[in-house]
């Protein structure tokens, strides 16, 4: 039998555009979804926009998602983040043009997590990678930055920026993975 | 890159949204189609949803939801009404009600909500405790006489913690607690009978309740 509540069960609804399963989506990830457009935002008003966008971006893309990606939430997690990236560098592009507000440094809640247990969890694994790979995967998620502008700040080559911020990540899941309890 | 390539690299730099957009596009494009790629996608999206729960959580506001809600097909409509609301009531409610014996700060709380509670007065809950759990960890289940929705609610547990059905020998997962405070919670809106629920923490049952219900 299948149940709803099953997280195969979803995705797999997902995948074939089963309109339940979008909405079960948005019923169960809404709070992930804003807090993650809210994290690079900044913005009550503007995280929910673009959490609607990215939504219904996905919903009218017929081959955005595939079983074989895995889990609903954190493929949703992943779009909404892209979209709210995508908007804050718009944003910064037009602050660039308007010089007087350059004034109004962009804040960002780098590590100040509502959940102790994991932000000391993430901080610990960030600590652990050596600064080579640390450095550039802290511009792209924490500033938003392209793998270009970080190649350009670091004066690094682009496929040598690429392959650490790759590494990096993969050490820091499993360096997640090893302190999980 | 195009669309023909494979993603490689390509998949930590999607995920953490460090792809100029024409990129992306590409990567988009290319594992629409191709199983492999999307494997090492959903790897990368993993990692980094794990960095975002890290962050600080913020509460959407009612309006976000209000509009995506009018695109709910009538069916979900339904279920959006009275039975959501006393759920959603209860969702504030039970956590306080929870605590109330150990923490006498709550009381306020609990007479501020006494209208809410008189609403539910009316609707007719059942509950059921899970069996002993380690480490001095409680759990117990609330639940609509006719298997409508289910609050699973956890005080006290060390790690993270889903909820499953065990049903014909087999085990459904249902959900994970989430954390409210220090009391974890899962709301399942269901439309059938649940007769026995268990925690489970990795592949191991921790805890099991029997849902016991008047014959229909």
């Amino acid at each position: 039998m299948l149940d709803p509540g099953d997280d195969d069960t979803l995705a797999a609804a997902f995948a074939a555009r089963e309109r339940w399963a979008f909405d079960e989506a948005y019923r169960r990830y809404a709070p992930s979804l804003y807090s993650a457009a809210y994290n690079v935002l900044g913005n009550a008003e503007d995280a929910a926009d673009c959490v609607q966008d990215a939504l219904t971006r996905v919903w009218r893309s017929p081959h955005a998602y595939r079983r074989e990606r895995g889990l609903v939430r954190s493929f949703l997690v992943v779009c909404v983040r892209n979209e709210a990236i995508s908007r804050r560098r718009s944003q910064l592009r037009r602050q660039h043009l308007e010089a007087r507000l350059a004034a109004e440094p962009q804040e960002h809640e780098v590590l100040r997590a509502g959940d102790p247990i994991e932000r000391d969890r993430l901080r610990a694994a960030l600590a652990k990678l050596p600064p080579q790979q640390r450095v550039p995967l802290e511009l792209a998620y924490y500033e938003g930055k392209t793998h270009a502008e970080i190649s350009d700040e670091l004066r690094e080559p682009l496929g040598t920026v690429k392959s650490r911020i790759a590494a990096g990540l993969r050490k820091l899941a499993a360096a997640l993975d090893t302190a999980t309890p | 890159m195009n669309e023909r390539d494979h993603v490689g690299e390509n998949a930590a730099l999607y995920a953490l949204g460090a792809l100029d957009e024409f990129t992306q596009s590409a990567v988009d494009a290319h594992a629409a189609g191709c199983a492999a790629c999307s494997r090492l996608l959903g790897a990368a999206e993993d990692d980094v949803a794990r960095m975002a729960a890290a962050e600080p959580r913020h509460q959407p506001p009612g309006a976000m939801v209000r509009r995506l809600r009018p695109n709910l097909p009538a069916a979900h409509a339904g279920l959006l009404s009275w039975g959501a609301f006393a759920a959603a009531l209860l969702l504030a409610i039970l956590p306080s009600a929870y605590f109330w014996q150990e923490n006498q700060a709550m009381r306020a709380a609990m007479t501020a909500r006494t209208d809410a509670m008189s609403r539910l007065a009316g609707t007719s809950v059942r509950s059921a405790t899970f069996t002993a759990m380690n480490g001095g960890a409680s759990a117990r289940v609330m639940y609509a006489p006719d298997g409508s929705w289910y609050v699973v609610l956890v005080r006290g547990a060390e790690g993270a913690l889903d909820v499953a059905w065990m049903h014909d020998g087999r085990r459904t997962m249902l959900g994970t607690v989430q954390p409210y405070g220090d009391v974890a919670m899962l709301y399942l809106p269901k439309s059938h009978r649940m007769d026995q629920l268990a925690l489970v923490e990795g592949p191991r049952v921790v805890a099991e309740a029997q849902l016991a219900y008047e014959s229909k």
